[in-house]
């Protein structure tokens, strides 16, 4: 099952029966545009955020979708939200340059939010959870990664033996990356918790290794357009998604140095560029009144499409393996042309090579 | 970060301009000799992108100009130019064609198709999204 927002203050529920989807339920409670779902696996339970300001979280009871309203106490637009690990939590990044951390009060059966009202200075765009459930990475507009701690007194469990840094105090700052100079996106960390990937708006992805007080960090810098989200399909793998429609796969090696390896689809690299190159130069020689009438028709063909599923931006990327397993064989990508694609990695095991153990 | 910046400033403004001058004597020599690739290695190399006087970049700008004028095997010299020099020259270039002189840019435009096909559009965007480190 599957639910999304079709840009709109909706969100609907599909479920795939044999060949075709069929729309179970629409969820209309918001006023403007959804920006973050997330859906639990083990509490089933949906969490919406939207741009006026409120957060539901609905659950299934008796085959209907009832929502609950969370009081955010933002006075901007919410624009991101996250599920932690163990469903008790769930963290909502807003314009306000604010992370809300909200949990399950059981005495007053009530969503209480609990604000990271410091530190960020622009708009967050994406939160990730740790798996130990307590510590929270977040992006910004600011172009810095941040991780925090989000330790609730009642919620969260101190985990004395296993020697994490004391910072059990809620909203404490563990670490701020400084790596971009522009926006940074989406952010994850990998099925262990070792290793922070996220990406920039300057076409580069940055990852850091050991996180704690004396990182390892990485930039690599890509040929393309940027990405907009990574998921970690492994310790050592990667998949990026952002504007050139195509699923990027990055991979460490051995020395734990990462690199861009290969697009999933396969891109006509060679052509593509050539003929925007010459598109361009085209249209600059226009401009000082020389011709080049030959190269025209090789600019008309494959200008767009690079031949894959998406013809538009993918926006974010979802796992479809069960929670928790270290390796993820299928995941689904959605983007701004409206297709929600699923993709399999199990036939381009060979493909992907001996890294993909 | 800030503090750093703010040394490199005060004290080294004079120091970086009198470092430019010595590589601008020899990148004349290099052109000279014919050996433009050379030169224009010599200019890139030790640019002082973390600077915000504006005479250190003018300065350095200058230099890059005369060595990219000289230039007339482009391929030749995107072959023998390192990958992490990539995302400068490209900086360079658009300062090229910010400045509107036609020899300038049509030099500039001819190193930018060829510049693009090798680094692909990440590169132009990395000179787009950085305002820090301004050429």
């Amino acid at each position: 099952m599957v639910a999304f927002c079709p840009n709109n203050n909706e969100v609907h529920i599909y479920k795939s029966s044999q060949d075709h989807w069929e729309r179970l339920h629409v969820l209309e409670k918001h006023d403007q545009i959804v920006s973050g779902i997330d859906w639990s696996s083990k509490s089933n339970k949906i969490v919406t955020v939207s741009h006026d300001r409120n957060s539901y979280v609905w659950s299934l009871e008796g085959g209907e979708w009832v929502p609950t309203l969370v009081i955010l106490r933002l006075n901007r637009a919410a624009l991101c939200v996250q599920w932690s690990p163990k469903e008790n939590k769930f963290a909502v990044g807003s314009g306000a340059k604010t992370v809300c951390i909200c949990y399950y009060e059981q005495e007053n059966n009530w969503w209480v939010s609990k604000l990271i009202r410091k530190r960020h200075e622009s708009s967050v765009t994406n939160v990730a959870w740790h798996p130990n459930n307590v510590l929270l990475a977040t992006t910004s507009t600011d172009g810095k990664c941040r991780v925090f701690s989000t330790f609730i007194k009642g919620v969260d469990t101190k985990d004395s033996k296993a020697g994490s840094p004391a910072e059990s105090k809620f909203g404490e700052q563990i670490l701020q990356l400084d790596l971009s100079y522009s926006w940074a996106f989406g952010v994850k960390w990998s099925p262990s918790g070792n290793t922070l990937a996220y990406v920039g708006h300057s076409s580069m992805i940055y990852f850091v290794d050991e996180v704690g007080p004396s990182p390892l960090a990485q930039s690599v810098a890509f040929r393309d357009l940027p990405l907009r989200d990574v998921l970690f399909i492994s310790e050592k793998m990667v998949i990026g998604v952002g504007y050139d429609s195509n699923p990027m796969v990055f991979v460490a090696d051995d020395t734990g140095i990462w690199s861009f390896i290969r697009y999933i689809g396969e891109k006509k690299a060679e052509s593509s560029s050539a003929s925007y190159s010459s598109q361009f130069s085209e249209a600059f020689t226009k401009l000082y009144g020389q011709s080049k009438a030959t190269t025209a028709n090789e600019a008309s063909e494959s200008s767009k499409s690079g031949g894959g599923v998406h013809d538009n931006c993918i926006n974010s990327i979802v796992s479809l393996s069960k929670a928790g397993s270290p390796k993820v064989m299928r995941f689904s990508t959605s983007g701004l042309d409206g297709k929600i694609a699923i993709w399999n990695l199990e036939n381009m095991q060979e493909e992907l090579g001996h890294q993909f153990q | 970060m800030a503090g750093a910046g703010g040394f490199v400033e005060a004290d080294n403004a004079e120091a970086i301009i009198a470092r430019i001058e010595t590589k601008s004597s020899k990148i004349e020599s290099l052109l000279k000799q014919y050996k433009p690739v050379e030169a224009l290695k010599t200019a890139l190399e030790g640019s002082p992108p973390k600077t915000l006087d504006e005479r250190c970049k003018s300065a350095n700008w200058i230099v890059v100009h005369r060595a990219l004028m000289a230039i007339k095997d482009i391929e030749g010299m995107l072959n023998a130019l390192d990958v992490e020099y990539y995302d400068i020259l490209m900086k360079y270039l658009y300062r090229g064609l910010s400045t509107g002189d036609r020899p300038t840019c049509d030099q500039c435009l001819k190193i930018h198709e060829k510049l693009t096909e090798r680094a692909g559009l990440g590169c132009i965007l990395r000179c787009l999204t950085d305002t820090i480190n301004t050429v």
